[in-house]
Order: C-alpha cells, then sequence, then structure tokens
C-alpha cells in the first residue's frame, strides 16, 4: 500500500470566503494554539513543584500585561476550539449539516466562544 | 514539501490511498472519545486557574496537593496529550508525506510525551511530597 501525499488546492487565494470555512480554519489553528499553550499550563505546575521562587517568576510573567494578554487568547483558544469540537460532534449525528444551518452552528460557534470568553474574564478575573 | 507528485497513474491504482487505511477510523475516534473527555478538563482547569492563579507555593500545594485533584488532574492531562498528539497528525497528514511526515510525527510524539511526563511528574510530586 502506497500513501499518497493529499492533494493541495490554492482554495484560500481562490474561493470567496465563508464563515464555514473560517471557523474551520480556525478550529486548526485554535488547536495548534492549544498544543503550544499546554507548555503553559506545564511550566505552572512545574514552578509550583520546584519551589516559591520558581512560582514567583511564573507569576510575575503570567501577571504581567503580556502574560495576561496570552492567557486571554489561550482562554478564547481553548473555548473556541471546544465549542467547535462540540460542533463536530453534532455534525456526527447527521444533525445541522443542512444549507444556513452549518452557517448558524458556525456563527455560534464563533459568537459563543467570544461571549463566554468575555464571561469567564469578567467573573473571574476583572470583577474578582 | 511533498515526496510524490501524484500522477494520474497513481491516482487510478487501487493499491495507493490518502492517509493510514488501517489505523485512520482508530484515530477518528481516539479524537471523539478523547475530546469528550477534555471538556471535563476544560472544566477543571477553569477551577484550578480561578482558585489558583497568582498564588503562593501553600495555596498550590493544599488545592493540587489533595489526592482528588491532583491525580484526577494528572489523568486529564495525559488525555489531553493524547489528542494533541492525534490532532498534530491530523494536520502533519494533510501537508506532508513520506519521510519527512514520519520525522514530524516523531517530533510530535516526543513533544507530547514531554508536556505528560514533566506535567505528571510536577502533579505527583504536588501530591505525595508536598
Amino acid at each position: 500500500m502506497t500513501v499518497r501525499s493529499r492533494p493541495l488546492s490554492p482554495h484560500l487565494q481562490i474561493y470567496r470566503w465563508t464563515i464555514t470555512m473560517a471557523m474551520s480554519i480556525a478550529h486548526r489553528a485554535t488547536g495548534i494554539a492549544n498544543y503550544a499553550g499546554t507548555v503553559l499550563l506545564v511550566i505552572w505546575l512545574g514552578a509550583a513543584a520546584s519551589g516559591q521562587e520558581a512560582l514567583n517568576v511564573v507569576n510575575d510573567i503570567y501577571g504581567s500585561w503580556f502574560g495576561q494578554l496570552v492567557l486571554f487568547g489561550y482562554t478564547w483558544s481553548l473555548i473556541h476550539h471546544m465549542l467547535g469540537g462540540i460542533r463536530h460532534f453534532i455534525w456526527d449525528f447527521i444533525i445541522g449539516m443542512e444549507p444556513g444551518q452549518r452557517e448558524a452552528l458556525a456563527w455560534a460557534n464563533l459568537i459563543g466562544s467570544i461571549v463566554l470568553t468575555l464571561l469567564v474574564w469578567t467573573i473571574f478575573v476583572w470583577m474578582a | 514539501m511533498r515526496d510524490t507528485i501524484i500522477t494520474r497513474d497513481m491516482v487510478a491504482n487501487p493499491k495507493t490511498a490518502y492517509g493510514n487505511k488501517k489505523a485512520s477510523t482508530r484515530h477518528f475516534i481516539t479524537q471523539r472519545v478523547t475530546g469528550a473527555i477534555n471538556i471535563v478538563f476544560l472544566l477543571f482547569l477553569l477551577f484550578i486557574v480561578v482558585r489558583l492563579a497568582g498564588q503562593d507555593r501553600v495555596d498550590m500545594v493544599t488545592v493540587l496537593g489533595n489526592a482528588w485533584i491532583g491525580l484526577p488532574l494528572a489523568a486529564l492531562l495525559v488525555v489531553v496529550t493524547i489528542h494533541m498528539r492525534n490532532g498534530m497528525r491530523d494536520t502533519l497528514e494533510d501537508y506532508f508525506a513520506g519521510s519527512l511526515y514520519r520525522l514530524l510525527m516523531l517530533l510530535n510524539t516526543l513533544f507530547c510525551i514531554l508536556v505528560a511526563v514533566a506535567g505528571v511528574a510536577a502533579l505527583l510530586k504536588l501530591v505525595f511530597w508536598g
């Protein structure tokens, strides 16, 4: 059995952008971001395990404006990918695949991820 | 990027295929099962980050050192790394083939093992040695 390399089409430059296409790309992009983002979690856990000084350094970096910006983006990325995954579960039951429904689900994915992210940060960070 | 150019003959040849014929169904199911478990992980993560962000080591040990929190989190983190490796495989399969694909898959596996081992080691340290 020979494995063929998959056909690549210049779809990004040629096709009109649709919301389903954008959310499909966003699902992959957030997946890759989450892949890298686990390092942030592991560094935090590792610092806590190793000692107070290491934890202070990590807390200072994560608590800085840039650290907070990255963590905000990471929160959105995780939530967007989770909602995207739930959308795939819905599709697995052959629900929501008709024209209009697909677009509605894709918009719900985007809007839901932004609303949930803002909700989490408002309740647990900005108001806490 | 690609080792082989896809020719007419190759597409017509039933002995060639896109992707891994034997394992792809398993990869699909693995991704669904681990993805569902990751929803639990995210809720867990939210609880831990909200509870512990910016806190001192004493607080981290109190919460994560509790075996009922630290050990499930370690198990969920391992599931996350399985999902990560499988998802990255999906991406690599799309853009790479042949020996370059195998090299990148090896790096992918090593990265995921590193994340899992580092995370689990840190949590086990917090649970059993404080």
